[in-house]
């Protein structure tokens, strides 16, 4: 067991507003951790901190680059360079290149892995590595029969495959699952819970995961930790947390439960 | 001949259409235009100049907007740029150059040197000014490069440095090769025309190896989502300026052409209404698709060249265009290569794919929404410098 992902007293504050209050974690590659709370607790504005898009008011994250390597700080890294360490995330809001199709959305992020962006003589399909590597993420996430399908024609389903492949693509050491079943229909949640279990397995990166449908908590979830207002309220195995009175309290008026 | 006659021939014309017209028979096909056109009489070959000019200038720009999703109201910055860098050189260099390798062949030696002086300029000029650009987004970045553009125009009206000759702007003289029999005047219609369409051609092929490569790839992706981008470990802001670097060069070469062809390197090259020359080009031809801004291009020039036979109408012909635009935004947000791929399509059926190059539908509305604003003003200085 390494720590892959650690933060300490990390504070974010708009105006009088404490979104995140001196949040302390340290994230185990062992587990697939979960972080739960009711709407308006801080998750977002906690991964915003972690993916470095939001500067927090203090305090500090450390992340770990790739097997064996050294917690590093990541407090001020711009957004790219959070991504570059081995921190990917995917979106509650589906953010995927809607204009271009399936492989291509891959192929960008291959490419940003590749280091080969600013490469403008050869063909952005001429680089059979890349093109192997993208044929075989592709597979993984079950996406090659939709593979040159302009992403804005894809079912709703399909798009939040799409959103982890590309997070997928430039192999994190760490994956952040912004509600990877947010929108979707039963059916599709069923997938994409097998999915996220397959990549758990057969991937070395550690994947962290909020979500609002308990359901799918309790089935993939190793360590839950409980945010409200700002802070960690339960921190544990589900069993424990889930039967924990302040969090079934945290939640009472919300229809979340 | 019946109609059943006349649809099996409709459909077989368009199977052979589908099958048989290769991206290499295109080719052929543009090379064998292309070398028509120099025969063609000399008003006709210099409009068609023109056209590959602004075709070059509008391709340069549509690489920033089109692909990377930056609207630049202030590319004739380049456009200018290299038109002052060949007219300087000629005017200021020219005697040394003849000096150093001989009166015969100097004025070919200075025509290629201030090229690519033209060229280095621009490029030393976009460095600095997308570096402070690309901080920006959509409107803001529209203001500051329109900013630019318009600082400068005063600059060399000012002419602080006395390089520039204010308001006259530079004259350009490009001269006669003489080799003991053989001489070329390089301005002659028919050998610039000549020159211009080797540069362009050349031109317009590296931009398309650009855009199909895995930087134009990455510039696409900024386009869709520059957070995600980032996201996935790309450096946005730096991506956008090298883009922006190399949008200004290929304006850049376009700026050099221009100087050539109107005789004059003059300060409304850089005024915003010649910068809104390239928006509007690329809007009327569809900036989603590689060849809408050249096409563009062409429906821009020879629809004011046909309006201009007409006396009583040329008066109004800035009216013509306010109205081609409001069709275009209002109808046919694709710009006329999309309207011409629908048209394929419901003709032929949906054989040939996207068509060439083409990229999707993303910036289409907000290129349409811009270019409608500016759409009245945008013609009086090109009109100025096209004289």
């Amino acid at each position: 067991m390494t720590t892959v992902l650690k933060t300490e007293d990390l504070r974010k504050q708009f105006g009088q507003l404490t979104a995140v209050d001196d949040v302390s974690i340290e994230i185990d590659d062992d587990k697939i951790t979960s972080i739960i709370g009711p709407n308006g607790a801080g998750k977002t504005t906690f991964y915003n901190l972690l993916t470095g898009v939001l500067e927090p008011t203090s305090g500090s994250i450390w992340l770990r680059s790739g097997e064996g390597g050294e917690l590093a700080d990541v407090t001020d890294a711009e957004p790219h360079e959070v991504a570059q360490a081995g921190l990917s995330r995917s979106y509650q809001i589906t953010n995927i290149f809607e204009g271009l199709t399936v492989r291509e959305n891959v192929r960008v992020a291959r490419i940003s892995h590749d280091g080969s962006r600013l490469d403008f003589r050869s063909r952005a399909t001429g680089d059979e590595s890349v093109e192997a590597d993208v044929e075989e993420l592709l597979e993984l996430t079950g996406l090659t029969d939709i593979a040159d399908t302009p992403c804005d024609t894809l079912s709703h389903g399909e798009k939040r495959t799409v959103e982890i492949a590309l997070a997928l693509a430039i192999e994190p050491n760490v994956f952040l699952m912004d509600e990877p079943t947010a929108g979707m229909n039963p059916t599709e949640v069923t997938e994409i819970v097998s999915l996220i279990r397959d990549l758990d397995e057969d991937l070395d990166a550690t994947f962290v995961v909020t979500e609002h449908n308990m359901d799918v908590v309790t089935d993939i979830s190793d360590r839950i930790v409980v945010l409200a207002e700002g802070s960690i309220l339960a921190d544990g195995a589900p069993e424990d947390v889930l039967t924990d009175e302040r969090v079934t309290e945290a939640y009472l008026g919300s229809d979340s439960v | 001949m019946s109609a059943t006659d006349t649809g099996g021939r409709v459909s077989r014309f368009g199977s052979a259409v589908a099958e048989g017209w290769t991206r290499e028979r295109f080719g052929l096909l543009g090379a064998v235009a292309l070398v028509l056109v120099a025969f063609a009489p000399p008003f006709q070959v210099y409009l068609f100049t023109d056209f590959l000019v602004v075709a070059l200038f509008a391709l340069g720009f549509n690489l920033l907007y089109g692909y990377t999703g930056l609207l630049s109201f202030g590319h004739g910055l380049f456009y200018a740029g290299g038109a002052y860098g060949i007219a300087i050189v000629l005017r200021d260099l020219g005697p040394v150059i003849a000096d150093v390798v001989g009166a015969g062949i100097s004025p070919l030696v200075t025509f290629v040197l201030g090229g690519v002086v033209g060229l280095v300029l621009v490029v030393l000029v976009a460095v600095p000014v997308g570096w402070l650009s690309v901080r920006l987004e959509e409107i803001y970045f529209a203001l500051i490069t329109l900013a630019f553009g318009m600082l400068g125009y005063s600059l060399i009206i000012q002419d602080p440095a006395g390089l520039t000759n204010g308001t006259d702007g530079v004259i350009v003289l490009l001269g006669t090769v003489d080799l003991g029999g053989f001489s070329l005047r390089i301005g002659g219609r028919r050998i610039y025309y000549a020159i211009s369409a080797v540069t362009v051609v050349a031109a317009v092929y590296g931009v398309w190896r650009v855009v199909n490569s895995p930087f134009g790839t990455v510039c696409k992706a900024i386009r869709e989502s520059p957070d995600r981008a980032a996201a996935l470990g790309i450096d946005v802001g730096h991506h956008r300026w090298m883009t922006f670097i190399v949008s200004a060069a290929v304006v850049g070469i376009a700026g050099v052409l221009r100087a050539g062809l109107a005789s004059v390197a003059s300060p409304g090259l850089t005024h915003w209404s010649t910068s809104a020359i390239a928006v509007i080009a690329t809007v009327i031809g569809g900036a989603t698709y590689f060849y809408g801004p050249i096409v563009g291009a062409f429906i821009f020039l020879y629809i004011r060249w046909a309006i201009s036979r007409f006396p009583a109408l040329e008066a109004y012909w800035e009216l013509f265009f306010g109205a081609l635009l409001i069709a275009v935004v209002l109808f046919f947000k694709q710009g006329a290569v999309g309207g011409l791929l629908l048209l394929r399509d419901r003709l032929f059926g949906d054989g040939g794919g996207g068509g060439g190059g083409a990229l999707d539908d993303g910036q289409a509305s907000t290129a349409a929404d811009d270019g409608a604003e500016s759409g009245d003003d945008n013609v009086r200085a090109d009109r100025g410098d096209n004289s």
